[in-house]
């Protein structure tokens, strides 16, 4: 498991330019999950599907909006959304530098240093790739109905100044497209 | 001074405080321990005012303190030296509630329970509550992500915002929404500690008031199975709106201070809240008794008195402690439930090797540890004592799986203990996000994010979320 990641650390070096899929990751399975502690951590390929087969045998849910469950875990982090912003407690990731980096932990509370996994959700695989996620589940009956993620189409120019920035930090060649 | 001077010939009279007495009141934070005089203080009226100070000081290169009520636990509005502060105590209008999408807009400097007693006529409330929250105010619990006894059901700060307008120190103003696309940068002010920009308007969401509210009481004869219950309660698939547990040393503080009716013979004390409609509430609270079954004492709440009297006990657990000592430092490590147990026995053991007493009250259901080592601070060497106890639990803390801080922020007291918990790189990637929002690095600098040299003055071992270095190799 160790050795994926050197080499998708090795690819990253390596390369000038990446478009971050599951296929290109090839990297997934759950890491660890206690029912107990209502917190899952698993590789980023790792299908909706597969999630919600072990979470079942504990009657524990996924607390955010999925609509396709052939999808990697990495992909619904991708596209972001409220939810799984709100469910998201940690990630791993490889910088734009080949760096392995991890942000955030596998606690519900944790406000050592910046939020770094609820500021990667949403930032479609163009910032830096994700390789771990950790996130929170609950048991099934505490799941209200979820929705598809509302998004405005509006974005300030200080907004769009500021990501073109946070890109910079995270990848400053600008590997990942 | 030249910036003083500026300040108080641009604004109105009565908004900058200058002045050793004057400043006084604001030399410190919750973390009293460490205190610094300002070289003002500017209380604004008004947004335009916020934007006068910032552009005065960017001008003359002053950093600005942002500063809420001053509650904080971890020195994060301590002022610096040469530094303004920048107190919005003032801001405290709540604007416009939507009763129908269950929102609020308010001023930074609403107080926290303020917004829960302007929206209770319309059965609704703010749910995070800190334990300060009839003093502490919604721009420094967005600055530090607070979390309270109910956000284990309920969810933190930033789990209740749904958007907030900022200033940056340059003084541009940005609002950033939950429905925003792209990345999270709601989220990232969440917790920032007043580094990132000012928060001058805060939309945040409320929630229906439950019908019913019960807490049971449980004592343990052991500290061992009273964590276990904890687990065993989330096992069950009931999500407690609130489940604290407390040491016998805390049992006893918290009675002999409130008389509350906590079972003095127990080791370990659990109390479990459940709410919402009569029959979640029944259906909830069967399950957790069937759970605390093997428990010593069993007691549950018969009426809304009785259940705010056994919460008091627990609420009163700081200043009980207080009254034992001189002084206490308040710790705020968070770990996996499973190692409740573990954690309890190794702070024991600590307690013992820096002959420090300590009384144990943990924010159980989600991991979240709050120990209070009492010392008296008039003994030459005993806060630094103090303070090493407490970075050893800190390290504990993150070896477990957690971290350093789980709501209280890291302000300047955990600088030390971030070094622990994140390496080099990723601090850097701290420093560099700073960086974007405040190239000039004015606001709190310094604070939030050691410098890499200090890391490595520290010259700690690097134990990286419980990966050792060279693990192949035995260690005890």
């Amino acid at each position: 498991m160790a050795d994926r990641i050197i080499q998708l650390q090795t690819l990253v070096k390596q390369s000038s330019g990446l478009h971050i899929d599951s296929a290109l990751l090839d990297y997934a399975g759950i890491i660890e999950y206690y029912p107990e502690e209502l917190v899952m951590t698993v590789k980023a390929g790792t299908t909706i599907a597969n999630l919600k087969k072990q979470l079942k045998k504990n009657n524990q849910s996924l607390s955010f909006y999925t609509d396709d469950d052939n999808i990697s875990i990495g992909a619904v982090y991708a596209n972001g959304g409220q939810d799984i912003s709100d469910s998201v407690l940690g990630i791993k990731i490889i910088d734009g530098r080949g760096d392995l980096l991890n942000f955030g932990g596998q606690v519900m509370k944790n406000v050592a240093g910046y939020d770094v996994a609820r500021l990667l959700v949403g930032s479609k695989g163009q910032i830096a790739m994700i390789t771990q996620i950790s996130f929170k589940v609950l048991p099934s009956v505490y799941v209200g109905e979820l929705s598809a993620p509302k998004k405005s189409n509006h974005k300030s120019a200080l907004r769009t100044e500021i990501e073109q920035k946070l890109k910079h930090v995270f990848d400053p060649k600008g590997i990942f497209q | 001074m030249k910036v003083v001077h500026e300040l108080s010939r641009v604004l109105p009279k009565g908004i900058v405080i200058t002045g050793e007495e004057n400043t006084r009141p604001f030399e410190c934070d919750g973390l009293s321990v460490y205190r610094q005089k300002p070289l003002a203080v500017v209380l604004p009226e008004n947004i335009e005012q916020i934007k006068q100070t910032l552009k005065i000081c960017k001008a003359h290169n002053t950093p600005v303190v942002t500063r809420g009520a001053g509650t904080g636990l971890a020195g994060g509005a301590t002022p610096l030296e040469q530094s303004v502060v920048l107190g919005l105590s003032k801001l405290n209008q709540v604007k416009s509630i939507d009763v129908e999408n269950q929102l609020a807009v308010v001023e930074p400097g609403v107080r926290n329970i303020a917004i829960s007693e302007a929206v209770a006529e319309h059965g609704l409330y703010y749910a995070p509550d800190p334990s300060s929250q009839i003093a502490c105010t919604i721009g420094g619990n967005v600055a530090e992500n607070s979390g309270g006894v109910h956000c284990l059901k309920y969810g933190l700060t930033v789990h209740n915002i749904e958007s907030l307008k900022m200033l940056t120190m340059a003084g541009e103003e940005l609002t950033l929404s939950r429905q925003d696309q792209g990345m999270g940068l709601l989220a990232l002010m969440n917790g920032s500690e007043g580094l990132l920009g000012i928060m001058i308007e805060i939309t945040v969401k409320l929630t229906p008031t439950p019908k019913l509210a019960r807490v049971v009481m449980a004592g343990f004869d052991s500290v061992r199975d009273c964590a276990n219950a904890v687990a065993d309660i989330i096992k069950a698939g009931i999500i407690p709106a609130g489940l604290e547990m407390m040491d016998k040393f805390a049992i006893e503080a918290a009675e002999g201070f409130a008389q509350v009716g906590y079972p003095l013979d127990a080791e370990a004390l659990l109390l479990c809240e459940v709410d919402g409609s009569e029959l979640q509430v029944q259906a909830e609270l069967d399950t957790v008794l069937k759970v605390l079954s093997s428990a010593s004492t069993l007691k549950v709440s018969e009426s809304e008195e009785e259940r705010l009297n056994l919460w008091k006990g627990r609420k009163s657990a700081f200043p009980a402690v207080g009254r034992l000592s001189p002084d206490y430092y308040c710790m705020d490590g968070t770990i996996p439930r499973r190692h409740l147990a573990d954690m309890l026995e190794k702070i024991n053991q600590l307690s013992q090797k820096y002959q420090l007493r300590v009384a144990n009250v943990f924010h159980a259901g989600d991991g979240n540890l709050h120990p209070l080592i009492l010392y008296d601070a008039n003994i030459p060497g005993e806060l630094e004592k103090t303070e090493a106890f407490g970075t050893d639990i800190l390290k504990l803390s993150v070896d477990m799986g957690g971290t350093i801080t789980g709501e209280h922020g890291v302000g300047i007291e955990k600088l030390n203990a971030m070094c622990h918990q994140f390496n080099n790189k990723e601090l850097e990637i701290f420093h560099k996000i700073k960086q974007v929002f405040d190239p000039d690095s004015l606001l709190n600098p310094g604070k939030a994010v050691p410098e890499l040299h200090r890391c490595a003055e520290l010259g700690a071992m690097h134990v990286h979320h419980g990966e050792l270095p060279h693990p192949e190799l035995e260690r005890f």
